[in-house]
């Protein structure tokens, strides 16, 4: 069980890892708008015109 | 709904009349869609035609360009600028401004294309949800104005932003939003680690990593009572200094006892800790609340688009110079021109011109009104036909506009707030709650003190009204999810428990149970000749030409030659061989005869009569009137069927009002015409008097009606009403027709529903946990397991509810052709 006490540090420094990611997404905006993106995928001509 | 694939327009699809060819024998309706057809091609962009499909409702028909540079020209004033934009680090500058008239994925492909169209815009993104546009571009190359008059052409109105509030509030949101991730992440890391305790693990087992959990738990756990825990314990101060009970009181409560019985025992070392149902619980909780503070922001974002729509520039004349200035700017006795298709941007009398103007942001009347020299136009009407110029009478809020938005503000800030249920129940639970963990705890304490604090913690934690109190919030913002992805926005969500017991139904008629646009209704005399002649209005700018061009559309016949308008008066010209002519029928004489009868007879119905003369000599009449619309019957009669008094109140001619109410079958007594909106007030104050116990919901789209809109229990303003009724309503609906308003009260009942069943399961649940907690069958440990489930319980009964999806046409199925079609211009006039 040792190895417990080595993992559940890990564990936290991923859990640390993916608040700061949520964090900076939500800093830059990217959760304010949740409908326009749905739409905003159909362009799929992107730079070929 | 089944309408016959003709060749339609090129652009927007409607019915094309035979003459109208464009050049390489493409089909147009008008000079508009031709315009922006054209204008498309020659930018590369016919890519939108295929992808307007995609989304939402079709493209309505685009009036043609008018030539408005000075309306553009302010964005690309410095001063504004200064005001409204701002400089980036790689030297270009950013603005955000309101967009109105995005229909379709077409659409917002356009917008965000600029880049490519148009030299020295560097990005253009736009947000369906708040209407905005923020525009990027390159100072040295381009101005805005540039790039919003680009979309102007394609009927794409830009309107400037005029506060910063919205930028608070989308920050309040962020912010929150950041707390609701932390607290979610902590809870779901505290509940693994907490595993292990229920799987076994104990201080007997493997003391030191049964330690270290819980050491490890309650940092976690503390972090989030500092982030998220904080906010309930600042409200339940705040409640508590006034005070108030708020339910904000045992949450902070249970959070509280929670923490610090399970911190004791980690620094003890001895018995249990329940970190991960307390960091649950504020994970819950402040979900719930982000969940309300982005529902009442995005009611407030769109009230606030709505004042953006009154005119924010205007053309003063100094020494017979135009300058465009920013209408706060003008000041009382400033000569202002109005040109064709501006708006009013302050009071003033008519010192030069005629023209027609539209008071429907005013008054919800869409007919066209003539206006002469030495008359009076209020801010927020709309000039039609050809320019004016006003001498300024007041600015401002001084403006009729003006005090009208502000009576309507007060008047919302004074209205009692409508207590939440769940609010009263929680003050009942939290009360109930302190009074059996002080008796479990007396108890206790004589039966055998070392389990009293045990018993007594499981009870708090059980009694957690964390169901409870997402129970409400949560099936109301998902109800109002629902409802605005149909086309109803509801600006507040306590509105919902009111319109749920909705008693008495009053319509406004103009614009609500009628088209809110004019059609020809009837015909006297010769039909064939008056169709032909229907043609000529293709030369015309008058607001009715367009109703008589759409009522004989594709029959025009011949080409039309020496075509002249006189203004005032008609419109007169060759087609093919014959001379016709429409208009007033006073321009064709007053004399006796038969002209004189039908002329009588269509106003007698309450028409404006349009005369149809060949050689001179009227052949026909044709009635103008706003037809009444397709599905208010039905909707009327299922209103009935939910126990709803349906009740008529106009101003509109007492005749014209009786004579609709017939037909739609609304009973005599609840009808009343010619009312003043102060006769509306009295009139909701008697039908609260006459039935004792009223929840009126008032339907009504005018500023005439703003009063009564907010008098009423709740006020619903409907599409294409003014902007101050939609100020002044509680819901506005967006989707066109009468057909959501019983979508609307259905669904509001079936939230209501749902809260209940939420309410009544979790507090029976909590009752259950704290009889048995009390008799000390529970221990903290059970207790800890048992109360996520109540919780998830009502999560799952909130987010699956199907209040406002009945099982009818998607959006957008209602093309503009098909209702057309469908509805025979029959009804009276408004």
């Amino acid at each position: 069980m040792n190895v417990l006490y080595f993992l559940i540090p890990l564990a936290m420094l991923l859990a640390i890892g993916a608040v700061l990611t949520f964090v900076w997404a939500v800093r830059r905006g990217q959760f304010d708008d949740l409908e326009t993106p749905a739409i905003r995928i159909l362009y799929d001509d992107e730079g070929d015109e | 709904m089944a309408s016959v694939p003709s060749p339609g327009c090129e652009h927007c699809g409607l019915p094309v009349p035979e003459h109208r060819r464009g050049a390489e024998g493409e089909l147009f309706c008008c000079a508009g869609c031709e315009a922006v057809y054209y204008t498309l091609h020659e930018a590369g962009l016919e890519r939108f035609y295929e992808l307007r499909q995609v989304w939402a409702e079709p493209v309505p028909v685009q009036e043609a360009p008018e030539e408005a540079e000075g309306r553009f020209a302010l964005f690309d004033d410095l001063e504004f600028l200064g005001q409204h934009s701002e400089f980036l680090a790689d030297g270009t500058r950013k603005m955000e401004v309101y967009l109105e008239g995005v229909h379709c994925a077409g659409c917002l492909w356009l917008i965000e294309r600029m880049p490519r169209v148009i030299k020295g815009v560097v990005e253009a993104r736009f947000e369906l949800s708040k209407s905005r546009l923020t525009l990027r571009w390159q100072p040295s190359e381009t101005g805005p104005g540039r790039a919003l008059k680009w979309l102007e052409q394609f009927g794409l109105h830009a309107y400037p932003v005029h506060s910063d509030r919205i930028e608070a509030r989308s920050e309040q949101g962020r912010k929150m939003l950041v707390k609701v991730g932390i607290c979610w992440a902590i809870a779901a890391n505290v509940m693994l680690l907490t595993i292990a305790v229920y799987a076994g693990l104990s201080a007997e087992s493997d003391p030191g990593l049964y330690r270290a959990i819980h050491w490890v738990t309650f940092g976690l756990t503390t972090i989030s009572l500092w982030v998220g825990g904080s906010l309930f314990f600042r409200r339940a101060w705040g409640a508590l200094r006034m005070r108030r009970l708020s339910m904000d009181a045992p949450i902070s409560l249970g959070i509280l006892v929670g923490w610090g019985h399970s911190s004791w025992v980690t620094f003890q070392g001895v018995g249990e800790v329940w970190f991960d149902s307390i960091a649950v619980l504020i994970a819950a909780l402040l979900t719930a609340r982000y969940l309300q503070v982005r529902g009442s922001a995005l009611a407030a974002d769109a009230a606030e688009r709505l004042v953006a729509l009154l005119p924010r520039t205007a053309r003063r004349v100094v020494d017979g110079v135009v300058e465009v200035i920013g209408a706060d700017r003008l000041e009382v006795g400033d000569l202002v021109e109005v040109r064709a298709g501006d708006v009013v941007p302050a009071d003033g009398v008519i010192q030069t011109g005629a023209s027609a103007v539209s008071r429907s942001v005013l008054t919800g009347e869409s007919r066209a009104e003539p206006v002469a020299l030495g008359e009076a136009l209020e801010a927020g009407t709309t000039n039609l036909q050809s320019p004016l110029r006003l001498r300024v009478t007041a600015v401002g809020e001084a403006t009729r506009v003006g005090r009208l938005m502000q009576w309507v503000e007060t008047r919302g800030r004074h209205r009692a707030p409508v207590v939440q249920l769940a609010d009263r129940l929680g003050s009942v639970f939290i009360f109930f709650v302190l009074v059996m963990a002080a008796f479990t705890a007396v108890l206790w304490w004589h039966v055998d003190p070392a389990r009293a604090v045990g018993h007594v913690v499981a009870l708090l934690v059980i009694a957690c009204p964390c169901a409870l109190g997402m129970a409400t919030p949560l099936a109301l913002t998902v109800g109002l999810g629902q409802a605005a992805r149909r086309g109803i926005h509801i600006k507040h969500d306590d509105v919902i428990e009111p319109l749920s017991r909705v008693t008495d139904v009053v319509f406004d008629k103009t614009g609500t149970l009628t088209e809110g646009r004019p059609r020809v209704a009837v015909v006297y005399g010769d039909e064939g000749m008056a169709r032909a002649a229907a043609a000529l209005e293709e030369r015309s700018g008058h607001p009715m030409a367009a109703a008589i061009l759409s009522w004989a559309s594709g029959r025009g016949a011949g080409e039309l030659q020496d075509v002249e308008e006189v203004p005032g008066a008609g419109i007169k010209g060759r087609v093919g061989e014959r001379r016709l002519a429409l208009g007033r029928p006073t321009w064709f004489g007053d004399g006796e005869g038969q002209g004189q009868e039908w002329v009588r007879g269509v106003v007698e119905a309450g028409y404006t009569p349009v005369a149809v003369a060949e050689d001179g000599e009227v052949r026909a009449v044709l009635g103008i009137g706003d037809a009444i619309r397709d599905e208010a019957a039905e909707v009327i009669e299922e209103l009935r069927g939910r126990g709803v008094r349906v009740h008529l109140l106009s101003g509109d001619d007492p005749r014209v009002v009786r004579a609709t109410a017939k037909t739609l079958g609304i009973d005599e007594d609840r009808v009343r015409g010619g009312a003043t909106p102060e006769g509306k007030l009295e009139y909701l104050k008697e039908l609260r008097e006459r039935y004792g116990k009223a929840e009126v919901a008032m339907v009504g789209d005018g500023v005439n009606d703003a009063a009564a809109l907010q008098d009423a229990t709740i006020g619903i303003a409907v599409q294409g009403g003014s902007e101050a009724s939609l100020v002044a309503a509680d819901v506005f609906l967006i989707r066109d027709g009468l057909r959501p308003l019983s979508e609307l009260l259905g669904g509001s009942r079936q939230v209501m529903r749902v809260i209940h069943r939420n309410l009544i399961g979790s507090g029976l649940y909590n009752v259950f946990g704290i009889g048995l907690a009390a008799a000390g069958f529970i221990t903290p440990l059970l207790a800890a397991v048992l109360m996520p489930v109540s919780s998830l319980a009502v999560v799952a009964s909130s987010i699956l509810q199907r209040s406002f999806e009945s099982e009818e046409a998607p959006r957008g199925e209602v093309t503009p052709r098909a209702v057309e079609e469908a509805t025979p211009a029959v009804g009276v006039s408004s």
